[in-house]
Protein backbone atom coordinates (compact mmCIF):
# COMPACT_ATOMS: atom_id res chain seq x y z
CA UNK A 1 0.00 0.00 0.00
CA UNK A 2 1.19 3.32 -1.05
CA UNK A 3 1.44 6.38 1.50
CA UNK A 4 0.62 9.99 1.23
CA UNK A 5 3.64 11.58 2.31
CA UNK A 6 3.89 15.41 1.91
CA UNK A 7 7.31 17.61 3.00
CA UNK A 8 6.61 20.72 3.06
CA UNK A 9 10.72 22.43 3.09
CA UNK A 10 12.53 25.31 2.73
CA UNK A 11 15.56 25.49 0.01
CA UNK A 12 18.11 26.91 2.46
CA UNK A 13 17.47 24.15 5.65
CA UNK A 14 19.89 21.18 5.16
CA UNK A 15 17.93 19.27 7.71
CA UNK A 16 15.08 19.24 4.54
CA UNK A 17 17.46 17.88 2.14
CA UNK A 18 18.49 15.46 4.21
CA UNK A 19 14.45 14.04 4.75
CA UNK A 20 13.86 14.22 0.96
CA UNK A 21 17.16 11.69 1.13
CA UNK A 22 15.73 9.62 3.09
CA UNK A 23 12.38 9.50 1.39
CA UNK A 24 14.39 8.23 -1.82
CA UNK A 25 16.52 6.29 -0.28
CA UNK A 26 13.26 4.06 1.66
CA UNK A 27 11.89 4.42 -2.04
CA UNK A 28 8.67 5.92 -0.89
CA UNK A 29 7.71 8.50 -3.13
CA UNK A 30 6.69 12.04 -1.63
CA UNK A 31 6.03 15.22 -2.67
CA UNK A 32 8.40 17.94 -1.41
CA UNK A 33 7.51 21.39 -1.44
CA UNK A 34 10.06 23.80 -1.23
CA UNK A 35 7.86 26.91 -0.14
CA UNK A 36 10.57 29.67 -0.73
CA UNK A 37 11.14 28.91 -4.04
CA UNK A 38 7.40 28.85 -5.11
CA UNK A 39 5.89 31.92 -6.51
CA UNK A 40 4.94 34.46 -3.92
CA UNK A 41 1.33 33.55 -3.76
CA UNK A 42 1.79 30.19 -3.61
CA UNK A 43 5.03 30.06 -1.57
CA UNK A 44 2.85 31.92 1.00
CA UNK A 45 -0.59 29.49 1.30
CA UNK A 46 1.60 26.65 1.17
CA UNK A 47 3.71 28.14 4.59
CA UNK A 48 0.53 28.85 6.26
CA UNK A 49 -0.85 25.33 5.53
CA UNK A 50 2.92 24.16 7.14
CA UNK A 51 2.24 26.42 10.24
CA UNK A 52 -1.24 24.90 10.35
CA UNK A 53 -0.02 21.80 10.94
CA UNK A 54 2.37 22.24 12.55
CA UNK A 55 1.65 24.70 14.88
CA UNK A 56 5.31 26.80 14.12
CA UNK A 57 7.85 28.21 11.74
CA UNK A 58 10.27 25.36 12.26
CA UNK A 59 11.09 23.68 9.06
CA UNK A 60 10.54 20.69 7.27
CA UNK A 61 7.40 19.56 8.45
CA UNK A 62 6.85 16.11 7.25
CA UNK A 63 3.07 14.85 6.79
CA UNK A 64 2.43 11.16 6.32
CA UNK A 65 -0.84 10.02 6.20
CA UNK A 66 -2.18 12.95 7.67
CA UNK A 67 0.12 12.84 10.96
CA UNK A 68 2.49 15.90 11.02
CA UNK A 69 6.50 15.78 11.89
CA UNK A 70 8.12 18.59 12.54
CA UNK A 71 12.09 18.45 12.01
CA UNK A 72 14.16 15.68 10.28
CA UNK A 73 12.99 12.65 12.42
CA UNK A 74 14.05 9.17 10.51
CA UNK A 75 12.76 7.15 13.53
CA UNK A 76 9.27 8.87 13.44
CA UNK A 77 8.92 8.63 9.89
CA UNK A 78 9.71 4.65 9.66
CA UNK A 79 6.92 4.49 12.73
CA UNK A 80 4.45 6.32 10.68
CA UNK A 81 5.04 3.99 7.21
CA UNK A 82 5.52 1.15 9.30
CA UNK A 83 8.97 0.39 8.31
CA UNK A 84 11.35 -1.65 10.30
CA UNK B 1 31.71 42.23 -0.25
CA UNK B 2 32.06 38.12 -1.62
CA UNK B 3 30.18 35.00 0.13
CA UNK B 4 33.65 33.76 1.63
CA UNK B 5 34.38 36.97 2.92
CA UNK B 6 31.59 37.62 4.81
CA UNK B 7 30.91 33.54 5.97
CA UNK B 8 34.25 34.59 7.76
CA UNK B 9 32.73 37.58 9.50
CA UNK B 10 29.37 35.55 10.32
CA UNK B 11 32.21 33.26 12.20
CA UNK B 12 33.72 35.79 13.91
CA UNK B 13 30.25 37.71 14.83
CA UNK B 14 28.34 34.87 16.03
CA UNK B 15 31.33 32.83 17.53
CA UNK B 16 31.54 36.10 20.10
CA UNK B 17 27.69 35.88 20.64
CA UNK B 18 27.08 32.14 21.34
CA UNK B 19 30.24 31.53 23.38
CA UNK B 20 29.33 33.26 26.58
CA UNK B 21 25.49 31.43 25.90
CA UNK B 22 26.99 27.97 26.22
CA UNK B 23 27.11 27.21 22.80
CA UNK B 24 29.55 26.42 19.83
CA UNK B 25 29.48 25.80 15.95
CA UNK B 26 28.60 22.68 15.31
CA UNK B 27 32.14 20.29 14.49
CA UNK B 28 30.39 19.18 11.34
CA UNK B 29 32.14 21.25 9.19
CA UNK B 30 30.31 20.73 6.38
CA UNK B 31 27.03 21.86 7.60
CA UNK B 32 28.24 24.71 9.33
CA UNK B 33 29.60 25.85 5.76
CA UNK B 34 26.50 24.71 4.52
CA UNK B 35 24.45 27.22 6.77
CA UNK B 36 26.54 30.06 6.41
CA UNK B 37 26.26 30.39 3.42
CA UNK B 38 22.62 30.14 3.86
CA UNK B 39 22.91 32.90 5.64
CA UNK B 40 24.64 35.13 3.63
CA UNK B 41 22.52 34.77 1.01
CA UNK B 42 19.48 35.43 2.66
CA UNK B 43 21.25 38.69 4.33
CA UNK B 44 22.00 39.55 0.95
CA UNK B 45 17.91 38.73 -0.32
CA UNK B 46 16.28 40.26 3.02
CA UNK B 47 18.96 42.68 5.02
CA UNK B 48 19.15 39.91 7.26
CA UNK B 49 20.85 36.52 8.07
CA UNK B 50 17.60 34.20 8.57
CA UNK B 51 17.95 31.14 10.50
CA UNK B 52 17.66 28.88 7.29
CA UNK B 53 15.35 26.74 8.69
CA UNK B 54 12.52 28.46 10.03
CA UNK B 55 9.85 30.50 7.89
CA UNK B 56 9.68 34.65 7.93
CA UNK B 57 6.23 35.31 9.44
CA UNK B 58 6.26 39.62 7.85
CA UNK B 59 5.60 40.22 11.43
CA UNK B 60 9.05 42.41 12.51
CA UNK B 61 8.70 41.44 16.01
CA UNK B 62 8.50 37.53 15.08
CA UNK B 63 11.29 37.56 12.50
CA UNK B 64 13.64 39.17 14.34
CA UNK B 65 13.63 36.24 16.88
CA UNK B 66 14.74 34.15 13.65
CA UNK B 67 18.21 36.26 13.29
CA UNK B 68 21.04 34.38 13.37
CA UNK B 69 22.61 32.95 16.39
CA UNK B 70 18.43 33.39 17.64
CA UNK B 71 19.83 31.47 20.83
CA UNK B 72 18.56 33.90 22.76
CA UNK B 73 14.58 34.25 21.35
CA UNK B 74 14.71 30.40 22.21
CA UNK B 75 16.93 29.12 25.06
CA UNK B 76 14.49 26.58 26.81
CA UNK B 77 13.95 24.50 23.22
CA UNK B 78 17.45 24.89 22.25
CA UNK B 79 19.38 23.69 25.42
CA UNK B 80 16.74 21.17 26.13
CA UNK B 81 18.15 19.71 22.50
CA UNK B 82 21.46 20.85 23.34
CA UNK B 83 21.38 22.51 19.54
CA UNK B 84 19.81 25.31 17.94
CA UNK B 85 17.03 24.58 15.28
CA UNK B 86 18.94 24.38 12.28
CA UNK B 87 22.22 22.44 14.05
CA UNK B 88 24.42 25.63 13.36
CA UNK B 89 25.39 25.64 16.78
CA UNK B 90 25.83 23.07 19.47
CA UNK B 91 26.39 23.08 23.20
CA UNK B 92 29.98 23.48 24.35
CA UNK B 93 30.03 19.91 25.35
CA UNK B 94 28.43 18.15 22.58
CA UNK B 95 31.21 16.11 20.29
CA UNK B 96 28.96 14.58 18.04
CA UNK B 97 26.29 16.17 16.61
CA UNK B 98 24.98 13.48 14.52
CA UNK B 99 23.20 12.26 17.69
CA UNK B 100 21.32 15.30 18.83
CA UNK B 101 17.64 14.86 17.08
CA UNK B 102 15.41 18.30 16.13
CA UNK B 103 12.88 18.28 18.75
CA UNK B 104 10.05 20.71 17.97
CA UNK B 105 9.49 23.21 21.19
CA UNK B 106 5.78 21.81 21.87
CA UNK B 107 7.65 18.11 22.71
CA UNK B 108 9.72 19.96 25.38
CA UNK C 1 51.69 59.70 37.27
CA UNK C 2 49.02 58.12 35.15
CA UNK C 3 46.93 59.97 32.96
CA UNK C 4 43.04 60.75 34.29
CA UNK C 5 40.65 58.23 32.72
CA UNK C 6 37.90 61.08 32.52
CA UNK C 7 37.74 62.47 28.72
CA UNK C 8 35.20 66.00 28.65
CA UNK C 9 33.38 65.72 25.45
CA UNK C 10 30.23 67.69 24.90
CA UNK C 11 28.68 70.41 26.54
CA UNK C 12 25.36 69.45 28.63
CA UNK C 13 23.51 71.64 26.65
CA UNK C 14 23.73 70.09 23.33
CA UNK C 15 22.33 66.70 24.92
CA UNK C 16 18.61 66.44 23.66
CA UNK C 17 16.34 64.12 26.48
CA UNK C 18 16.24 61.05 25.06
CA UNK C 19 17.99 61.21 22.25
CA UNK C 20 21.51 58.93 21.72
CA UNK C 21 24.31 60.80 20.42
CA UNK C 22 27.37 59.63 19.01
CA UNK C 23 30.43 60.84 20.63
CA UNK C 24 34.20 59.46 19.52
CA UNK C 25 36.54 59.92 22.51
CA UNK C 26 39.96 58.61 21.82
CA UNK C 27 38.64 57.01 18.94
CA UNK C 28 36.28 55.00 21.57
CA UNK C 29 32.21 55.47 19.99
CA UNK C 30 29.83 55.94 22.29
CA UNK C 31 26.51 57.27 22.63
CA UNK C 32 25.57 59.23 25.04
CA UNK C 33 22.09 59.27 26.30
CA UNK C 34 19.95 62.01 28.63
CA UNK C 35 17.33 60.90 30.30
CA UNK C 36 14.80 61.47 33.32
CA UNK C 37 17.97 63.97 34.06
CA UNK C 38 20.93 61.63 34.28
CA UNK C 39 23.30 61.35 31.35
CA UNK C 40 24.25 57.44 30.63
CA UNK C 41 27.27 56.27 28.03
CA UNK C 42 27.33 53.01 26.13
CA UNK C 43 29.45 51.45 23.36
CA UNK C 44 27.83 52.74 20.06
CA UNK C 45 27.82 49.11 18.91
CA UNK C 46 25.67 46.33 19.32
CA UNK C 47 26.38 42.73 20.94
CA UNK C 48 24.52 40.69 18.32
CA UNK C 49 26.53 42.01 15.29
CA UNK C 50 28.21 45.43 15.83
CA UNK C 51 25.67 47.59 14.30
CA UNK C 52 25.60 51.20 15.53
CA UNK C 53 22.69 51.81 18.14
CA UNK C 54 22.60 55.60 17.03
CA UNK C 55 19.06 55.87 15.58
CA UNK C 56 18.03 52.98 17.87
CA UNK C 57 14.85 53.92 19.54
CA UNK C 58 14.70 54.43 23.32
CA UNK C 59 11.57 54.16 25.27
CA UNK C 60 12.52 54.40 29.21
CA UNK C 61 15.86 52.94 29.76
CA UNK C 62 15.81 50.48 26.77
CA UNK C 63 17.65 51.16 23.81
CA UNK C 64 17.09 49.04 20.51
CA UNK C 65 19.11 47.84 18.06
CA UNK C 66 18.02 49.38 14.84
CA UNK C 67 19.32 46.19 12.96
CA UNK C 68 17.86 43.61 14.33
CA UNK C 69 16.02 45.24 17.24
CA UNK C 70 18.25 43.43 20.01
CA UNK C 71 17.31 45.48 23.40
CA UNK C 72 20.18 46.50 25.66
CA UNK C 73 19.23 48.60 29.65
CA UNK C 74 21.31 51.54 29.15
CA UNK C 75 22.19 51.48 32.29
CA UNK C 76 23.99 48.24 33.01
CA UNK C 77 24.15 47.41 29.67
CA UNK C 78 22.68 43.92 29.87
CA UNK C 79 20.98 42.53 26.98
CA UNK C 80 17.20 41.98 28.41
CA UNK C 81 16.84 38.41 25.96
CA UNK C 82 20.23 37.01 27.97
CA UNK C 83 22.20 37.90 30.97
CA UNK C 84 25.14 36.90 29.63
CA UNK C 85 25.68 39.38 26.94
CA UNK C 86 25.99 43.38 26.86
CA UNK C 87 27.69 46.22 25.57
CA UNK C 88 30.30 48.22 27.61
CA UNK C 89 29.14 51.03 30.24
CA UNK C 90 30.85 53.95 30.94
CA UNK C 91 30.76 55.89 33.42
CA UNK C 92 29.93 59.97 33.24
CA UNK C 93 30.36 62.83 35.38
CA UNK C 94 29.78 66.71 34.71
CA UNK C 95 32.06 69.56 34.97
CA UNK C 96 31.58 73.42 34.18
CA UNK C 97 28.67 72.19 31.94
CA UNK C 98 30.76 69.46 29.97
CA UNK C 99 29.79 65.75 30.00
CA UNK C 100 33.13 63.86 31.01
CA UNK C 101 33.07 60.10 30.62
CA UNK C 102 35.25 57.87 31.97
CA UNK C 103 37.45 55.60 30.18
CA UNK C 104 39.77 52.96 31.21
CA UNK C 105 42.68 52.43 28.60
CA UNK C 106 41.16 49.10 28.05
CA UNK C 107 38.33 50.57 26.55
CA UNK C 108 39.71 51.57 23.31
Amino acid sequence: MSQDVVVYALSTCPWCKRAREWFTAQQVACEFINIDELPDQEGDAAADKAHELSGSHAFPVVVIDGSVVVGFRPERYADLLGIK
Amino acid sequence: MDTAARKEVFRYLFGKVVDPLGYKFTPDEELVDMLLEAEVKTELDTGAPYCPCQRRTKVRAEDMKIVCPCIPFHRRHFDAMRRCWCGLFVHKDVTDPSVLPQIPEDEI
Amino acid sequence: MSESPWVATLEEVKLQEGLPTPINPKGVGLLLIKTDGAIYAVRNRCAHMGCPLEGGKLEGFVLTCPCHDWRFDIRSGAFLDAKELSIGTYRVKRKEGKVLVELPEAAS
